[in-house]
């Protein structure tokens, strides 16, 4: 205990600084793979079948928020295949049918995906969606973003 | 300005747009310090928000660390070869070096990135925020450009000095 005047006495008060994991809210429950397969078969089915439309209103509902990372990056996998699949110009019409909520979901799925390296290889598809989503409805979906603890 | 490159710096300008809304805050931990809470070591969650990670590709990418009182920009420049790193490394700190003459730069970048600027509510407050926003993304279109000029004239100059002296052993 030479250094004793070093020691962060703060660190051993539990009230006194707030930790990543006490920002996140409160879920009642956890929502396990398991749960998210149908989901997950039905985007797929979407997504081959042509109908992207749907596949992205269907993304932007009810993301798993109280899901453990490993079960959100298997989940972000399928949503990453269904984003890129959707054609170019497809893109601002798909954008403009989402309401606020649904924007800023999907504004939270494409900084997800570019920070992960499987969405970097797609960095021009995501950097597309983001354009389109930047020019229908401004910062508001960045600034929800921000501030929000719930991650996808 | 390249196809590609275009939704790039739209991406970074949005961003950085919604991120610059700065406020004064002092420390909560120790009194009548006021210091860049991004930059603090040991944190106060609530006073970060959420990352932004954008990225080109693999090689091009800007991550973006905002918090109560500042935002950290953190650039990562294109680097296809080793001449290219070299290149990056030296002329990134070429200008670290000479730090203060650009306010918001800051002297080390963070680990896996080529230069990271701090913008704190010091500087949005003494300076235009779009202006800041505006020479972000000014460094980041002429940084390519300055790469690629130096590569070629690195190149050009190494076969002027090949030839000047391999012409001395010619009888």
């Amino acid at each position: 205990m030479s250094d004793w005047r070093r020691i962060d006495i703060d660190a051993f008060d539990p009230d006194c600084r707030l930790t990543a994991n006490d920002l996140i809210p409160p879920y009642e429950r956890q929502v396990t793979l398991q749960e998210l397969q149908p989901k997950m078969e039905q985007l797929r089915t979407l997504s081959s079948g042509g109908d992207t439309r749907g596949a992205v209103q269907l993304i932007t509902q009810d993301p798993p928020y109280s899901a453990d990372d490993t079960t959100k990056n298997q989940y972000f996998q399928v949503v990453l295949e269904t984003l890129s699949q959707v054609r170019q110009a497809d893109i601002i019409n798909i954008v403009k049918e989402l309401n606020t909520e649904q924007q800023i979901v999907l504004v939270k799925y494409l900084y997800k995906g570019m920070s992960l390296p499987e969405g970097q290889k797609q960095g021009g598809i995501l950097l597309a969606w983001f354009e389109k989503l930047t020019q229908s409805s401004g910062v508001t979906p960045i600034v929800h973003y921000l501030s929000d603890r719930r991650t996808v | 300005m390249s196809q590609s490159l275009r939704p790039y710096l739209t991406a970074v300008r949005h961003s950085l747009e919604a991120a610059l809304t700065l406020s004064n805050f002092s420390s909560q931990e120790v009194e009548r310090h006021n210091r860049p809470e991004i930059e603090v070591p040991i944190q106060s969650a609530e006073l970060l928000l959420q990352p932004m990670h954008i990225s080109r590709n693999e090689n091009e990418q800007v991550l973006i660390e905002p918090s109560v009182n500042s935002v950290r920009v953190n650039i990562m420049v294109k680097q296809a070869d080793e001449i290219e790193q070299i290149l990056v490394h030296k002329f990134t700190r070429f200008l670290e070096q000479r730090a203060e003459a650009f306010y918001i730069l800051r002297r080390t970048p963070i680990k896996g990135f080529s230069i990271s600027f701090l913008i704190t509510n010091k500087h949005t407050e003494s300076m235009k925020t779009g202006k800041l926003i505006d020479f972000i993304i000014e460094f980041m279109e002429e940084v390519d450009k300055e790469i690629s000029e130096m590569k070629l004239f690195l190149n050009a100059r190494a076969r002027f000095v090949a030839e000047a002296y391999l012409g001395e052993f010619v009888y």
